[in-house]
């Protein structure tokens, strides 16, 4: 299963309890659709950048989860329907990451090389060459 | 004798390349302000020194952080 992202940007003009509630119900809603939340990142209420709906800030979190692409093609729909988020941003993690974990893959391979001169071939653990 | 009007030129870094960051985080404004000025453009490589792959992937970021309200679409 891919790794997504979702950041969104919720109204300022719920209090704490709706919001709570509507967060939950996403949370159950990724959950029926088999995701697991790898990490949750909450930045609470900030300005905005520009006016969305003449709101001049908003409440942002961000969650990283494993799941199906259907859960993404349900997430969205239910944040299309919603007036209390403002903004929504998925991103597929896996695909962004690609190029630095091959990268990764690639340095680790390098120093577990051992080099022809000094004698330093020994420092990964783990890497036999 | 006339006074000469040279200056020192210095070396332009891709930061990306130098501190080895290979996944340009939107949410990362600390670092994405970086190559952004007030105006709300982003630097161009001739300018910021970045390198092209680099580049690219910062526009990207960049233009995400726009859509989440992050950066200005248009600055001062």
């Amino acid at each position: 299963m891919p790794l997504y992202e979702v950041g969104l940007i919720l109204s300022p003009d719920l209090d704490g309890e709706e919001r709570d509630g509507f967060i939950g119900e996403l949370r159950a809603l990724l959950g029926t659709q088999g995701a697991t939340i790898v990490k949750e990142d909450v930045w609470g209420k900030r300005n905005l950048a520009y006016e969305i709906r003449h709101r001049r800030e908003g409440f942002y979190l961000f969650w990283q989860f494993e799941a199906p692409g259907s859960a993404i093609t349900a997430l969205e729909y239910r944040l299309r329907l919603s007036d209390q988020v403002l903004r929504f941003l998925t991103i597929n993690l896996d695909q962004e990451l690609r190029r630095k974990r091959k990268f990764d893959v690639l340095r680790a391979e390098r120093k577990a090389r051992p080099k022809p001169t000094a004698e330093t071939g020994a420092r990964i653990p783990g890497g036999e060459a | 004798m006339p006074k000469k009007k040279f200056y020192v030129k210095r070396k332009k870094v891709c930061k990306f390349t130098a501190e080895g960051i290979e996944y340009i985080d939107y949410k990362d404004l600390d670092l994405l302000r970086q190559f952004v000025p007030v105006s709300g453009k982003i630097l161009p490589r001739r300018v910021s020194g970045t390198n092209p792959i680099y580049q690219r992937k910062l526009t990207r970021a960049v233009k995400r952080a726009r859509i989440m309200a992050l950066l200005p679409y248009v600055g001062e």
